[in-house]
């Protein structure tokens, strides 16, 4: 356990903790471009240098391991003339189009060049190298090698965590850039992290670029509900509208799947419902809801199926109205493999509440092969659940089975479906949600629901009550 | 004594190696005992040729004496420096000696393979080298079971793709591994963590080439040789006006006056002497007045604000134009910069574009502090020392030959004098 001083101050760290993380520790935050916490150092782009009393030379603190009795400066003149002299060489190509550029705002380059350097550019427009500028490097990436510093944090990301390697440093000296390999595209499933990870803004997201200014973005943690592993995130918005979800801050899991992270996007897709639809046109809810009551209350042996993508409490609200319904076939119990898929990040198990699903109904009801059977066997004759939850039933649906189900885009409503009601998703309504692990993690509200779309629950809870009073 | 140990005629076949007493240090050294090797050539004094100059038996003891699995012995003949050709010379005349010196390294070390790394653009020596590998090999002296010994040592010649930043022993280890050639954080170092993550020792051809008669006639003979600080011979590679331009072996702490005038047959045409880079393209300029007062060994150089580097003396003779040589090594360094970290990639470049502004007439007056600004911020703020190759000589052309920069400067080039020399 090393005990050291930065800055005049002391602090005790870990066996093997750098100067940058030390420092951290008393929270003295080192600026740096190619140091990222969860990848390999690199130490190139000699930005966090910092003075070592006794050492000759000016030290690398996201490499140099912090040592017993060291006495450490991260604001002498020295350190602060060599972060002046990296800010100024790293703008010497720099295309200054900061106007234009998404990451205004969010910019390592320019918060640091305010903060250390604000020094006139003493090198002559004309000499600046001209570089490749906008280039589409795989479906949600775009890559500005005018704007990059050559961190090669997108390197080290693509060979470390995706271990894909699609980007390398082509050339060398000062006619380096970040390409490419031949016929790859950067594709991977992680892509969107480089975005959040790029300093400066060579890498950016195609579902961001000019939609929004950082600057006027709120944040919203969030739980990301793309699949069991229950990333914890952040939902930017602005106005009403989420622009992007990025890994929420000191998270365990330092990044998100692009999947997890596009999630928002069927919120503002223009297939989202607003009413009822019910077989091929939309209605208003009320009228819908009621129609909906009277095809269950109609049908002898209606059935409720629970969902593993809604939340613990909209699976309560279901399965209060199978009470109502005063029917046995419900399910609420869902069994999934889940585990980490691909080693990152990704779940076996798409969905996001299998786990919160079940504490609806923790006793009691059918199983899924028990529902189908009845279902096949002509015994149930309709049901109400969520769109992706209706995939659990197989097979055809028996003629004039009355499927009712709950969505929020009419391009998630399953074939067959006789009415839908629409509902708010959990970026718009609170929602609790238990991870494959177990961890409960609490999501919403970021924005508010369209217009007269109410949340689930309430929209179960007025088809009990129109239930009861059809039976009253 | 004036005793040339690694430039001897007539040694370039193995038989006649041989027969000059080569190959016997060898089974000296597996007679003695690795320890005893190493403190052998601790002894000596020997210090690396490569530019660093680092105590070769202490780099030999760095490598961890309980490190399980392979360890490698690497001999960095990647010669690339403007100005420097003593390792070229070496391999041509004496090769014997490079690959016994890599098999008594080889087994000081405990390594049983060792590689060659050579520049790419030398193939002659390459294949030349490579004939030599197979005799020693066909004699028993490398391959399995060196002489009865039960040690088993092999050499592999790689042959580098043309960028001199390979020279530096990290970048080196990574091309022979296949990856881009670029230096690595250190530490670890090589010696813990190097070629394939194994314990490894990179060492200089010429520092190799002196091991053998280092076993054979004792650290002390050896050390008699050169200065306290310095011992033993250099090559001495001289480039530039003088009469007799070429490789010299000298004792360690040879006056440069020796060097010039008694060796290499004065300047040429009765020029006048006007700066000197002593290690070569990457080493501080001296004025005439303080070369002619130097020796050439680690300490005296470094007294004078220079250092011995690989022994590349560039002699610079009245009416070269400083502006005109700093802009050639300028665009050498930004040509050869890996690119990895900020300074030297800006760095080299910015200086390059500086000086061929100043050269070509275009320049303003603030350029000469702009360059000389530059090179501050590269000194020593890199992962290895390229970026410092260029900054140091550009700091010491700069502080010694103000008044030509400024001349340029003000406008008034010498490319408009013509030729490159002084109006």
């Amino acid at each position: 356990m090393p005990r050291l001083t930065i800055d005049g101050r002391p602090v005790e760290v870990k066996e093997g903790a750098t100067i940058l993380e030390a420092a951290g520790l008393l929270g003295i935050t080192i600026p740096r471009f190619c140091h990222h916490p969860a990848l390999p150092p690199a130490g190139s782009c000699r930005m966090c240098v910092v003075e070592i009393e006794g050492s000759p030379k000016l030290a690398t603190s996201c490499s140099t391991p912090a040592a017993e009795g060291m006495k450490v400066s991260t604001s002498s003149p020295a350190v602060k003339a060599a972060r002046r002299d990296v800010l100024e060489f790293l703008l010497l190509n720099h295309p200054l189009d900061c106007p234009i550029c998404d990451q205004a705002g969010e910019c390592s380059l320019q918060d640091y060049y305010m903060e250390h350097s604000c020094a006139k550019s003493r090198f002559p427009a004309e000499l600046k190298e001209p570089r490749q500028k906008r280039r589409l490097i795989g479906p949600h990436l775009v890559l500005d090698n005018e704007r990059c510093v050559l961190c090669t944090r997108c390197v080290r990301f693509c060979d470390e965590v995706t271990r894909t390697s699609e980007l390398f440093v082509s050339g060398r000296s000062d006619a380096s850039f970040i390409d490419i390999r031949e016929g790859k595209a950067l594709d991977n499933g992680y892509s969107l992290n480089l975005a959040d990870i790029c300093p400066v803004g060579a890498l950016t997201s195609r579902e961001f670029r000019f939609r929004q200014r950082a600057w006027f973005l709120e944040k919203t943690p969030v739980t990301c509900l793309g699949c069991a592993t229950g990333c914890r995130a952040e939902a930017h918005h602005a106005g009403g509208e989420i622009y992007r979800m990025v890994p929420a801050p000191g998270a365990e899991n330092a990044w998100l799947c692009d999947r997890g992270r596009l999630t928002y996007r069927p919120l503002r897709a223009g297939d989202r419902l607003k009413k009822g639809f019910i077989k091929n046109g939309y209605i208003d809810l009320e009228p819908a809801v009621r129609e909906a009551a009277a095809r269950l209350a109609g049908e002898p042996g209606a059935a409720v199926l629970g969902s593993p993508w809604l939340s613990v409490e909209d699976n309560a609200a279901l399965a209060a109205l199978a009470r109502a319904l005063g029917t046995g076939n419900y399910c609420f119990s869902f069994t999934a493999e889940s585990g980490i898929k691909d080693g990152i990040l990704v779940n076996k198990d798409p969905a996001p509440n299998t786990a919160g699903a079940a504490e609806a109904a923790p006793t009691g009801g059918l199983d899924l092969g028990e529902l189908n059977r009845r279902i096949a066997a002509g015994e149930i004759k309709a049901l109400i659940t969520e769109a992706r939850a209706a995939a659990f039933i197989k097979g055809r649906l028996p003629d004039g089975f009355k499927l009712i189900v709950f969505a929020t885009n009419r391009s998630e409503i399953p074939a067959g479906a006789y009415a839908t009601l629409p509902y708010a998703s959990y970026f718009e309504t609170p929602g609790t949600f238990v991870n494959y692990q177990g961890r409960r993690g609490v999501t919403g509200p970021v924005v508010p629901p369209p217009e007269g779309v109410p949340p689930l629950a309430e929209t179960a809870a007025a088809l009990a009550a129109a239930l009861k009073g059809d039976g009253a | 004594m004036n005793e040339r140990t690694l430039l001897r005629d007539n040694v370039a076949d193995i038989a006649a190696y041989f027969a000059a007493g080569g190959w016997r240090p060898l089974k000296k050294a597996l007679s003695m005992g690795r320890a005893a090797v190493i403190a052998e050539v601790t002894a000596s004094g020997l210090r690396g040729r490569g530019g660093a100059g680092f105590p070769t038996g202490r780099k030999w003891s760095f490598v961890p004496q309980d490190a399980q699995g392979p360890r490698y012995l690497v001999c960095n003949a990647d010669e690339g420096e403007p100005g420097a050709f003593k390792d070229r010379e070496l391999l041509r005349r004496n090769p014997q000696a490079v690959l016994e010196g890599m098999a008594i390294a080889g087994y000081a070390i405990g390594a049983s393979l060792g590689y060659i790394y050579i520049r790419g653009e030398f193939s002659a020596e390459a294949e030349f080298l490579t004939a030599a590998i197979t005799a020693a090999r066909a004699k028993g002296f490398l391959g399995a079971n060196i002489l009865g010994s039960g040690f088993d040592f092999d050499i592999h010649l790689h042959r580098g793709a043309g960028a001199y930043i390979c020279g530096e022993e990290t970048a080196l280890l990574s091309s022979i591994e296949g990856l881009r050639g670029q230096p690595r954080l250190k530490p670890p170092f090589p010696a813990v963590k190097g070629l394939f993550g194994a314990p490894t020792v990179v060492n200089n051809a010429e520092t190799l080439a002196a091991v053998p008669s280092i076993l054979e006639r004792g650290a002390a003979w050896y050390a008699s040789t050169g200065s306290p600080d310095s011992p033993g011979t250099k090559l001495f590679c001289v480039s530039g006006a003088v009469n007799r331009p070429g490789v010299y072996e000298l004792p360690l702490g040879v006056p440069f006056r020796e060097l010039l005038e008694t060796h290499c047959g004065g300047m040429k045409d009765g020029r006048k002497l006007k700066a000197v880079l002593p290690g070569g393209a990457s080493s501080p300029a001296l004025t005439a007045a303080e070369a002619m007062a130097v020796n050439m060994d680690y300490a005296s150089l470094a007294a004078a604000g220079s250092m011995l580097g690989s022994g590349a003396v560039i002699v610079i003779e009245e009416g070269r134009c400083m502006v005109e040589l700093l802009g050639v090594l300028a665009r050498f360094y930004r040509h050869e910069s890996c690119g990895q970290c900020a300074p030297c990639r800006e760095g080299c470049a910015w200086a390059d574009k500086l000086l061929a502004g100043l050269e070509a007439g275009r320049g303003r007056p603030s350029d000469v502090e702009t360059l000389r600004s530059c090179a501050a911020a590269m000194t020593g703020r890199t992962i290895c020392p390229l970026a410092d190759s260029l900054a140091l000589p550009a700091l010491s052309f700069i502080s010694k030959f103000r008044a030509e920069f400024d001349a340029h400067a003000a406008g008034r080039t010498c490319r408009a004098a013509g030729g490159g020399r002084l109006a």
